[in-house]
């Protein structure tokens, strides 16, 4: 029988210097090595640039009392003061904690719900009734929100379907469009029918990496189809889960605008003001201006920062990988 | 020396991160803490009339006399048959320039290619102005940026309305526009001769300050939309319904709850009122513009007099009594559909909707007939009826214009302000006889499908600039009774207290107006009780109302004396 190994490797004689963990290279080489893979990067990084941190570089106009109609050196620096005025603005915190309650429950109710929506589509094994399924559930996410507000007024208003259907049985117009107290549940259902759907694609994406020998494997060992999705399924989508968690707590002030501005007028501003809002009605509608407008988008970019920061963090102490691999 | 841990915050890139932010920190602080007050935002007021560099008014002779003669403008005269037509440019001028107007658009955009456009470059001299269009539902506030950035093309058309979104119009006027001061300065009837018969009040509301504080830097920026008068809005009834119901056209507001009362049926799915919010204050005496009245020696604001409570207590009722249709809040009602399915008895709508309700019954099938609610007051009060008091709207030049431009645009709008009766108004207003429109048999123009959709469009060059005399036109039974509707009203119209001078607000007075509009909502609409009227006043004195009526005071005095 031949021997699998021919000859051991060499033993390195004694004074020679050992192999470097990582092949230090000076810039030279590695741009002469790797410039055909920074090329392939140029224009996304002109995009970012031209796109992104061009605009970005001009928050600064949140310190000054900005006008377009003079050069940019010209206007003057005036400290925290759009910042004071922002959080002395009698509404603004309630928009801060209406904002708060609506990303909170958006995070709480519709991510687990895009989760479970795409553990069901990649149960069904009926590529018909897979399709189906996907598309009714994925096309509204492609309507806009006037569209979406206008078909809940037509099923659930007070003059809607359902409306003329219980008054056809003597009962009552439904109020539940225009009551504040039920809003919270109405927007949820909202986002339920317009944002679960693109949610479930990316799990759906994410699933679709799991090998499936381990299915197999747990199945020839006699694991339930629970056990199977506990064991299986959830760790392999796990790193997917803390991605998507990240990142939307990170934009966690960003609830929209469409769906609160579109519905101001039926429950009113108390319960639909969200920063969003805020700074049109003042920054536009109140003619405040763009450096009050730029001051509430930087904080809530900078509160966004922290957040990312720190759940970040706590992915990192758990083990996960978060938005980046830890060196 | 012990080596920091892993996990001590003194670890070494730990510690040039914290240094070189410190660094940053404290090369920023020194620039944060060098700063001023914020000084935008503070309103501005602009007089509009007693300048000596405006174009000197010459009037224009009309070819052929109105058949209705009003008292303009509040109650504009008007054509009950539709004259020959005449040419009112006897030179035209050879021009070849091509400029692009930003212009806000309302339905579908036609194209540029058009018949119409080119017959209009062809008549008006060789010049071309092709339409850059854009939504005008998001007009006036994307306006702001297109400004901003300098990317409106050669001009833009702005009405006068959409200057609310501007955060200071009158410094955006001043360096973004084509100061047309010495073009248009004295005598200009020899080339511009319809220009020069444009009423001198259209002309002096076209005037910016470069300076707001100093008077003297007084300059005209805009060439002036037509100067309307008379009532914009109206409350239309369906007079068919009415007549069904045994109810004849209320004259008080106590008989229009009544009649809305008889006419609404809520599990029938028929109610009185649609909109009821920006004209049901005159009723009840309210101040139109920006709210504020002159009484007892100061200027008092809508929401501080005894009449607010009244008008929010007429709105609570007619929702809490099922009047109104239980979708209104959600903004989603198309109102003029609702009113020619008789869905709506009332419907608050621009004057336009008079004939538009005609044509589209009449086209659709529907019938139906209406007829606006006259000068309304409640408890015996003398009415009070908000008219428009000023140009509808401006276009406005690129200052990046040569004054060869300007002047060869100004030609353009020379032939644009050509009034009814010329050949020039036709082709502007009716487009190519064929291709956009028929002779009726009693000699109207009447659009076919190309004209309703190219033609009709509610601006276009047509609007471009103002024409030397608004007539009531169109049908001769519409024309009549419109004539005789404002009429009816005339001796009601609106004192503007602030004739003569354009004020702009303080940005908080701005915001607690917008306040104020959300509260008044919450209590039409059931949120709140008519009890939270005396805090949402005081929120609105403490938030910007002081403010505002500091600044209106200002202008007031500077006004009055």
């Amino acid at each position: 029988m031949a021997a699998l190994q021919t000859s051991a490797p060499p033993a390195p004689s004694r004074g020679q210097a050992r192999p470097r963990a990582k092949n230090k290279r000076t810039l030279g080489q590695r741009l002469r090595h790797d410039w055909p893979l920074l090329l392939l990067t140029l224009p996304a990084l002109a995009q970012l640039a031209v796109f992104f941190y061009w605009p970005s570089a001009w928050n600064i106009i949140a310190f000054m009392d900005y006008s377009p109609h003079r050069p940019f050196w010209e206007n003057p620096f005036v400290g925290f003061a759009w910042f004071e005025r922002l959080f002395a603005n009698p509404y603004f915190m309630p928009a801060l904690l209406n904002t708060l309650k609506y990303a909170f429950a958006n995070l709480l109710f519709l991510f687990p719900l895009s989760i479970v929506l795409a553990l069901v589509m990649h149960s069904v094994i009926s590529t018909k009734i897979r399709s189906a399924f996907q598309s009714v559930v994925y096309l509204p996410y492609f309507f806009s929100w006037v569209l979406v507000v206008t078909v809940f007024v037509q099923t659930l208003g007070s003059d809607g379907l359902v409306s003329n259907w219980i008054l056809g049985f003597g009962g009552e117009r439904l109020t539940f469009m225009s009551d504040p107290d039920s809003f919270l549940f109405l927007a949820w259902l909202q986002w339920a029918w317009k944002d679960a759907g693109w949610g479930m694609i990316i799990f759906l994406a994410a699933l679709a990496s799991i090998n499936p020998s381990l299915y197999e494997a747990a199945a020839v060992d006699g694991a339930s189809r629970w056990r199977r999705m506990w064991h299986i399924t959830l760790p392999g989508i796990r790193p997917v889960i803390v991605l998507l968690l990240i990142l939307h707590i990170g934009g966690i002030l960003n609830v929209g605008f469409e769906q609160y501005q579109l519905q101001r007028n039926a429950v009113g501003y108390q319960t639909t003001e969200v920063l969003d809002t805020f700074v049109y009605y003042r920054s536009v509608i109140g003619t405040e201006g763009p450096s009050f407008g730029t001051a509430a988008g930087l904080f809530k970019g900078v509160i966004g920062l922290v957040l990312v920061l720190i759940a970040n963090n706590v992915a990192h102490r758990l083990g996960e990988q978060g938005i980046y691999q830890k060196s | 020396m012990a080596t920091p841990s892993d996990g001590s915050v003194f670890r070494r890139r730990s510690l040039f991160k914290a240094a070189g932010l410190g660094v940053a920190g404290a090369a920023g602080l020194p620039v944060i803490a060098a700063c001023g007050d914020i000084e935008s935002g503070g309103g501005t007021s602009q007089t509009t009339s007693g300048f000596d560099f405006l174009p000197e008014y010459k009037e224009w002779p009309l070819p052929v006399q109105p058949d209705l003669v009003g008292e303009p403008p509040n109650h504009p005269s008007g054509f009950t048959t539709y004259p020959e037509p005449v040419p009112a440019i006897e030179n035209v001028p050879s021009n070849s320039g091509t400029y692009e107007i930003t212009v806000p658009i309302w339905g579908e955009a036609p194209s540029n290619d058009d018949p119409y456009f080119a017959a209009i470059a062809d008549a008006s001299g060789g010049t071309t102005v092709n339409l850059r269009q854009a939504d005008g539902n998001t007009f006036a506030e994307t306006s702001v940026q297109w400004l901003n950035a300098n990317e409106y093309g050669d001009g833009i058309m702005l009405f006068s309305w959409m200057l609310f979104a501007h955060p200071n119009f009158q410094e955006t006027v001043v360096n973004s526009f084509y100061d047309l001061t010495d073009i248009v300065k004295g005598d200009i009837s020899e080339r511009w001769p319809l220009l020069a018969g444009l009423p001198t009040a259209s002309w002096g509301q076209s005037v910016w300050s470069t300076d707001p504080a100093d008077p003297e830097t007084a300059r005209v920026f805009g060439i002036p939309g037509s100067f309307s008068g008379g009532p914009g809005n109206a409350m239309f009834a369906r007079t068919d319904i009415l007549e069904e119901h045994g109810q004849a056209l209320p004259t008080t507001v106590e008989e229009l709850l009544e009649v809305a009362r008889a006419v609404s049926d809520d599990a029938g799915g028929r109610w009185a009122f649609g909109g009821t919010d920006y004209l049901t204050p005159q009723w009840f005496g309210l101040a139109g513009g920006d709210g504020w009245a002159y009484i007892d020696g100061k200027l008092v604001h809508n929401c501080e007099r005894p009449e607010y409570t009244e008008w929010l207590e007429f709105r609570r009722t007619i929702w809490d009594e099922k009047l109104v249709h239980p979708d209104l809040p959600s903004g989603t009602l198309d109102g003029q559909a609702l009113h020619k399915a008789g869905t709506i008895v009332f419907q608050l709508d621009g004057m336009s909707w008079w004939q538009g309700f005609i044509d589209q019954s009449t086209a659709e099938g529907t019938g139906g007939t209406i007829a606006p609610l006259g000068a309304l007051s409640a408890k015996g009060r003398q009415p009070l009826v908000h008219v428009n008091t000023g140009v509808d709207s401006w276009t406005f030049l690129n200052k990046d214009l040569t004054k060869e431009q300007v002047e060869e645009f100004l030609d353009f709008a020379n032939f644009c302000s050509a009034p009814y009766g010329t050949t020039e108004y036709e082709l502007l207003n009716y487009g190519i006889e064929g291709t956009h429109f028929t002779y009726g048999p009693d000699g109207t123009p009447v659009y076919n499908e190309v004209g309703t959709k190219v033609v009709q469009a509610p601006v276009n060059h047509k609007t471009m600039s103002g024409h030397v005399q608004q007539f009531l036109t169109g049908t001769p039974d519409m024309v009549q009774a419109r004539f005789d509707y404002n009429a009816s009203v005339k001796d009601f119209a609106e004192v503007n207290i602030f004739e003569g001078m354009r004020v702009e607000g303080p940005s908080e007075f701005k915001s607690a107006g917008q306040v104020l509009i959300d509260q008044q909502n919450d209590i039409a609409f059931g949120r709140a009780d008519l009890s939270a009227i005396p805090d949402m006043v005081e929120t609105w004195k403490n938030n910007g109302g002081e403010v505002g009526r500091e600044h209106y005071t200002a202008a007031y005095d500077k006004l009055h004396g």
